[in-house]
């Protein structure tokens, strides 16, 4: 049970501006799993990884990371949650500008507070041929391709070992076979590192790699037959 | 500091010049401080040569060197306090100086002192006034480049009297102007007997007890409550040696100028970083963004920026102090009244540091605003 998310629902703005963000939704990813959540824009899907990622707090239901309720939170709490227990995989090109690509990674280890050793510098690179970039470690993000900088956010989110993955539209400035290509790679490292994964994208042409499928439209969730 | 100095590297050019205008800030509050404090010295070091501790003016709403008239009654009473450990009266008035063939010497301040006195300055060259001729003095270095040397005779308009030169001390002045030390008997033939005295009739005894200051050290042991009882006694105002020199013409306004300039070049460079750092801040929104969300605290995140701020200001300011003490040096030895102490250089450039920390709080409260939601969704 790595993450579960229980009857959760989000109404954003206020008074005849209300929204339903999220209309009661209920999913559970397993660890090793990858989860791909499908819809058009606006259907909710940056909202569920809100509410996942403790970004937002969900208006009613729960969110449970590990077995650890993360709704009701503190800010200061979810950011160590965030830290600890969450790897982000976010849209193209959200990296750090000023840092190498090894860097992206170690900059994790600071944010825990340690200065990194040649333990972390190990695992950091080691992440990083795992995505066939441990040629590229020491390029900033202006000197990487849209597919390369993909991988290193891939590779990042995996450094501090978190219990659940979220990602974030992967694929949407890529073509589509480097987009595949970043979305298998994305299912193996999720399987071997036994990460729960939740993945939300538009693009239907990346579902076949997911161990299962939902749809989302107006903020409902229902999985896919 | 991780992102904080790989930012410096990255977006070095933005940083370089932004040090650059730091730096010129620094050299010129340095620069003009130095210029400032030398003028304000040069203003008083007449005052801060002097051995005392207090100086009593004849009362009045505020000392003033040029108005005071002490009679003997006062310095005398003021001899029997307990803790007043040396006393002398003395003598200031401001005369028109010539060389015997009429070319002007300009101001000078005739200091009337006791010869041998704590008063009595230590000479460059020459010799003091005990067993001097009669009508002997010492005079300030700034009247040698003036045209005075050693042994020449000069005299003073309307008192007329001849005056030798027996001794000379680095330039020592009071508001700005020349001093002239000779014997206070001298000092009051001059100041009070008539024009042209040349020591042949005998002059009414009642000139000999007058003067215009007394200058005293006095036990720090005496209290303030004491000074001013004595003061009401005697109808004197004693004032401490900073109130001494702000009684000096010009002494006030000119500090005030500096601490004007000094204050303006402070919040002028709090401004200047705190604009360029809010600039770059609101540039690093999304990557500010982004961390927050890879789970950053704000607290991490501030201590990068101000930490960014601390580097960039310290490397501005040290080149920029260094290089006017270069041109301060320069400027010593070209003559230019500059004077820095390397406490004062310190503390403003401590200041400058500080107001660039101040500066840049606005860009450290937007840091804190950030939502790290909008890391997620399209960008750019």
């Amino acid at each position: 049970m790595s993450l579960q998310i229980e009857n959760v629902s989000l109404v954003l703005g206020d008074g005849e501006q209300q929204v339903k963000a999220l209309d009661n939704v209920s999913a559970l990813v397993e660890p090793g799993e990858l989860i791909a959540v499908a819809g058009p824009s606006g259907a909710g899907k940056s909202s569920l990884l809100a509410v996942c990622g403790g970004l937002r707090q969900p208006t009613s239901g729960r969110v449970s990371i590990d077995g650890t309720e993360i709704s009701g939170m503190k800010p200061a709490e979810l950011t160590r949650v965030r830290r600890e227990k969450i790897g982000f995989v976010f849209q193209l090109s959200n990296l750090v500008p000023a840092l190498s690509a090894l860097d992206q990674l170690l900059l994790l280890v600071h944010l825990q507070g340690r200065r990194p050793d040649n333990a972390d510098r190990e695992h950091a690179r080691a992440l990083l041929d795992e995505v066939d970039m441990s040629h590229r470690a020491d390029r900033r993000p202006n000197q990487l391709s849209g597919g390369e900088r993909q991988r290193v956010g891939i590779a990042r989110a995996l450094m501090t070992n978190p219990k659940i993955m979220l990602v974030d539209e992967p694929t949407s400035m890529l073509d589509h076979n480097r987009g595949h290509a970043i979305v298998e790679l994305l299912a193996a490292r999720c399987r071997d590192h036994k990460v729960a994964t939740l993945m939300v994208t538009h693009d239907r042409g990346m579902l076949d790699v997911a161990s299962r499928v939902f749809n989302i439209l107006d903020g409902k969730l229902s999985e896919a037959a | 500091m991780f992102i904080a100095i790989r930012d410096l590297r990255f977006a070095w050019g933005r940083f370089l010049l932004m040090a650059v205008v730091v730096g010129l800030v620094a050299f010129l509050t340095t620069l003009l401080s130095g210029l400032a404090s030398g003028l304000v010295k040069n203003n008083i070091s007449g005052l801060e040569e002097l051995d005392f501790t207090h100086l009593s003016f004849e009362y009045g709403n505020k000392p003033s060197y040029r108005n005071s008239l002490i009679e003997r009654d006062m310095w005398e009473g003021w001899r029997e306090l307990e803790g007043v450990q040396a006393l002398e009266p003395m003598g200031h008035s401001m005369f028109n100086a010539r060389l015997m063939d009429n070319t002007s010497l300009d101001d000078v301040v005739l200091w009337g002192i006791e010869p041998g006195s704590f008063l009595e300055p230590q000479v460059q060259e020459g010799s003091g006034l005990v067993g001097a001729v009669e009508n002997g003095v010492i005079i300030s270095e700034l009247l040698v480049e003036r045209g005075l040397k050693l042994g020449d005779t000069f005299k003073l308009d309307r008192a007329l009297t001849k005056l030798k030169v027996v001794g000379i001390v680095e330039e020592l002045n009071i508001g700005h102007v020349p001093i002239v030390y000779m014997p206070i008997r001298k000092w009051q033939e001059a100041t009070y007997g008539p024009p042209g005295y040349d020591g042949r009739e005998k002059l009414p005894d009642i000139l000999f007890d007058y003067a215009t200051l007394i200058a005293m050290k006095i036990d720090p042991a005496v209290s303030a409550e004491t000074l001013a009882e004595m003061d009401i006694d005697m109808g004197t105002l004693t004032v401490d040696r900073p109130g001494a020199y702000l009684a000096s013409t010009g002494y006030r306004e000119e500090i005030m100028t500096v601490q004007m300039i000094q204050g303006f070049l402070i919040i002028i460079s709090a401004v200047v970083i705190g604009a360029f750092f809010t600039v770059w801040t609101i540039q690093r929104t999304q990557e500010i963004g982004l961390v927050k969300a890879l789970g950053a605290s704000n607290a991490y995140l501030m201590r990068d920026a101000l930490g960014q701020v601390v580097m960039l200001m310290v490397a501005g300011v040290i080149v920029g102090v260094a290089i006017a003490l270069q041109l301060g040096q320069v400027f010593v030895e070209g003559g230019f009244p500059f004077a820095m102490e390397i406490e004062a250089a310190l503390a403003a450039a401590l200041f400058l540091v500080l107001a660039g920390l101040a500066g840049s709080a606005l860009s450290v409260r937007l840091i804190t605003r950030v939502d790290p939601i909008i890391a997620l969704g399209a960008q750019k």
